[in-house]
């Protein structure tokens, strides 16, 4: 059962009460605009607060400490949720009942993570520089590692060049030269800023209730200076034209990306047709991509789309060989449009939705879904429970989806093109 | 079905061996909607030679997987959508050692269920699918090439091999595969997906003898041929190439370290052992080790680094990789950090921590039904009862983890394989 509690000015705790998991989790966010100035700090943030804290000085310490409440673990958080960041830390620990006798864990591990927020090792005027410098380095290999996945590097410059103005277009862990120019200090002030001024998000997900986990966390902010300010509501997208672009790459498997704008948001009412649309078009081995391009044409070994409902947003992702692309590209569009003229069979309609429902279903299921779901949707402006988004999904019609379709426009691509040596 | 309880771990699990021979498990869990089912064969990658009737075989490399493609085809029906009708999501993958298919889904089990065995028991291969298949596999081929931590595994494994089938890539070549044809499909499926080959298992809120009473109806109840498995494959303990490198399109150098082990066996005995060689790399290179600590804090490591013992039919080996600007200094520390180790020794409380740890794991993975699906399904090929893990833990030595260590890591066991950038 699903319970919200604001346990103090500007902190929400969420509380998913449920007894049938082994373990807990136990999320704390601040809640920051996503921003080009503070992406990077916010993003190496949780990584130096996890280096050493005055009782457990050093990463082995710390293990030790997390070995003995049973394989415990902490780890950082950063998301980007439309136009918010948030970071924060993210514990994972075993249900005391399966503990040896007497032994507790949950408690422990809420008084460790105080210790993470409040007792970091500091030197002069700012964080330890050692571990500022150390995260700095591999925050950056991080960023730059994106490249080793050329998916995931072709989709992240399709979205860089397609919201040039839009907040979306930030990578989520910063940009590696604003990495660079943090100083300890910096970083620090930053933190006490945020800590003071962000609203803060914690989420639960375990046996205990309600009352119990807002016990155990509201001493995470005694002696804090809190001032929390609101946040400004999320934004639809700042379009500033298109973009195509390409790049070239010694690889033997090109990636074609291929970005549509949509009016329709995960605010809009017909939110859950357009989620029905973008699986009937792509999402899955029933959609139409897959089907007619991979299957009937072996024209890509992958192919999919994604729908960004935060900015209303859906793009392609495809696996292909490089002399294929211009046909690849129409035959993306030539599905489109069979979507658009409403030419869906039933089967498709019912697939798509069963997958979007079943997926729906299952979110109850493993705590760190529920953690994902809820812990982001009210976030993001999407106010329906998961009972609600399941009834809306199925009462989607095929004219409802093909209207969906004729609201996507084409808008920008980026093909990572293959060369030989 | 067959009730067995395992109140320490909070789980129940039902099991019965079939006259056709199918193992079938289900883990039950009462109040969780979705339900998990893994079909799975004891064949993988390496298994390209064996004996069937009286004949022995020699197959391409790549036709595990290959055939888990072509499978996917019934006479005139589409598979996935029918298990999309359903409402269920279907996958399957190849490892060096198993073939998995498998469903999830929260409505419509035993139709799905049914009509999982019924696809993986179906060889049904025309010709001409089983060409255009070839682009399909060679596009995937192509992906793994681009995949730098695919590559520097492979090639490592060509580096510690000699002659176990390992050092070919699970997908195979582009060459390899153009020599599949539906007649060898057919012949290892006849081999290997046989039902006495083979293991069913369900995690979720199931009846479990309705899952067995449908996989009887399915497969009937005769038992068939299962091939046998030829392993000409003894290797020394040596790796014929200590390093191993190549140019790619990535950010920075990316390394895997593996050292030759003696390959496991069956039974309680190879679980032990891998709990053993699991508890030796947490000891040596782990996040509570001091050698974990050194090479974090000068720089050589970073978070993507991670390790572990491995098993394969045939083989074992310790391993360990990630992003690092000089592998060759990361691969030197081991020798020195187990050469610290030994001498210092493991204190009983840190050894018990080291349990506490590792046992809480894999409890809390215990609420992840993927892991616990295969896991059920890979421990059971290898003839132990996953469940009985925190026996096996209670049962080990800080003694056996040193052993392990000073018999292992040693030069003459090492291969470091890295990828550099262009």
């Amino acid at each position: 059962m699903m319970q919200t509690m604001e346990i103090l000015p500007g902190v929400t705790l969420r509380c998913y009460t449920d007894h049938r998991f082994k373990q807990g989790c136990l999320s704390f966010q601040l809640i920051r605009p996503m921003t080009r100035e503070e992406s990077a700090l916010n993003a190496l943030l949780p990584a130096v607060l996890l280096r050493g804290i005055r009782q457990y000085p050093d990463i082995r310490s710390i293990t030790g400490r997390l070995d003995a409440l049973y394989g415990a673990s902490v780890g950082a958080l950063v998301r980007r949720i439309g136009d918010y960041q948030t970071t924060g830390l993210h514990c994972g620990f075993m249900e005391d009942r399966f503990a040896l006798a007497g032994d507790k864990i949950f408690a422990p591990m809420v008084d460790l993570l105080r210790q993470f927020l409040t007792e970091p090792i500091l030197e002069k005027d700012g964080f330890c520089r050692d571990f500022v410098e150390g995260e700095k380095k591999n925050l950056i290999s991080t960023i730059e590692s994106e490249l080793n996945d050329k998916r995931a590097y072709a989709a992240g410059k399709l979205l860089k060049n397609m919201c040039r103005e839009d907040s979306f277009g930030l990578p989520r862990l910063g940009e590696a030269q604003d990495v660079a120019k943090i100083t300890p200090a910096e970083l620090y002030r930053h933190y006490q800023t945020i800590l003071k001024t962000s609203p803060v998000e914690l989420f639960y997900v375990g046996s205990a209730d309600i009352q119990t986990v807002a016990e155990l966390v509201t001493p995470l902010f005694d002696g804090m200076d809190r001032e929390p300010s609101p946040l400004p509501a999320q934004t639809p997208f700042r379009d500033a034209g298109g973009s195509h672009d390409a790049e070239e790459m010694e690889i033997s498997q090109a990636k074609l990306c291929m970005g549509f704008t949509t009016p329709i948001t995960n605010q809009s009412k017909d939110f859950a047709a357009m989620q029905v649309c973008n699986t009937i078009f792509g999402g899955g081995m029933t959609s139409k991509l897959f089907m007619e391009v991979r299957e009937k044409q072996s024209l890509c070994y992958s192919i999919g789309s994604g729908y960004y409902g935060s900015k209303g947003i859906l793009t392609i992702s495809a696996g292909i060989d490089t002399e294929k692309e211009s046909h690849v590209r129409q035959e993306i569009l030539t599905q489109l449009d069979a979507c658009r003229r409403g030419n869906i069979t039933q089967d498709e309609l019912t697939a798509a939705k069963e997958a979007l429902l079943s997926s729906l279903r299952g979110v109850t299921d493993s705590p760190g879904a529920i953690e994902n779901f809820y812990g982001t949707a009210a976030l993001s402006g999407m106010d329906m429970t998961i009972p609600e988004y399941m009834a809306a999904v199925t009462a989607v019609t095929t004219e409802q989806v093909a209207r969906c379709a004729e609201s996507i426009r084409s808008h920008s691509s980026f093909f990572l093109k293959g060369v030989t040596a | 079905m067959t009730k067995f309880d395992y109140p320490n771990l909070g789980e129940t699990v039902f099991r019965r061996k079939l006259d056709c021979g199918l193992t079938v498990e289900v883990v039950k869990k009462p109040g969780f909607t979705r339900k998990l089912a893994y079909f799975v064969t004891d064949f993988g990658s390496i298994h390209t030679d064996f004996e069937l009737e009286g004949t022995q075989y020699h197959v391409p490399a790549g036709v595990a997987h290959y055939l888990e493609h072509k499978l996917f085809e019934l006479p005139g029906r589409d598979v996935s959508a029918e298990f999309a009708a359903l409402g269920a999501n279907v996958n399957a993958f190849t490892s060096y050692d198993m073939t998995a298919y498998y469903f999830s889904c929260t409505e419509n089990f035993d139709e799905s269920l049914a009509l999982l065995l019924e696809f993986v028991s179906t060889p049904w291969f025309p010709e001409e699918s089983v060409i255009r298949e070839q682009g399909i596999i060679d596009q995937e081929i192509g992906m793994y090439l681009d995949t730098p931590e695919s590559r520097v595994f492979d090639r490592l494994m060509e580096a510690m091999y000699r002659k176990h089938p390992i050092r070919v890539p699970i997908l195979g070549t582009k060459d390899s595969i153009r020599k599949i044809t539906p007649d060898i499909l057919e012949l290892c499926h006849r081999a290997f997906y046989s039902p006495g080959n083979m293991i069913l298992c369900v995690v979720g809120d199931v009846d479990p003898d309705s899952v067995a009473a449908t996989a009887e109806k399915i497969l009937g109840t005769d038992p068939r041929p299962v091939g046998q498995k030829l392993r000409d494959w003894q290797e020394e303990m040596t790796c014929p190439e200590a390093f191993t490198q190549q140019q790619m399109e990535v950010a920075m150098p990316t390394f895997q370290l593996g050292f030759k082990c003696e390959p496991g066996g069956k039974g309680e005995d190879a679980i032990r052992r891998e709990v053993v060689g699991d508890l030796a790399a947490e000891a040596l290179f782990g996040e509570s080790s001091a050698l974990y600590l050194e090479l974090y804090e000068q720089g050589l490591i970073d978070p993507s680094f991670g390790g572990g013992f491995e098993t394969v039919d045939g083989c074992a080996m310790l391993t360990c990789g990630g992003d690092s600007d000089d592998p060759q200094a990361v691969a030197d520390a081991m020798l020195e950090g187990v050469k610290r180790l030994l001498a210092e020794g493991i204190s009983e409380n840190e050894f018990v921590r080291m349990k506490r740890s590792a046992l809480g794991r894999r409890i809390r993975d215990l609420d992840s039904f993927d892991s616990t699906c295969f896991r059920v399904c890979a421990y059971h090929f290898s003839d132990f009862d996953y469940f009985r893990f925190p026996a096996v833990y209670a049962d080990v030595k800080a003694e056996e983890i040193l052993e392990f260590l000073t018999q292992v890591v040693t030069p003459q066991r090492r291969a470091l394989s890295v990828i550099t950038p262009l």
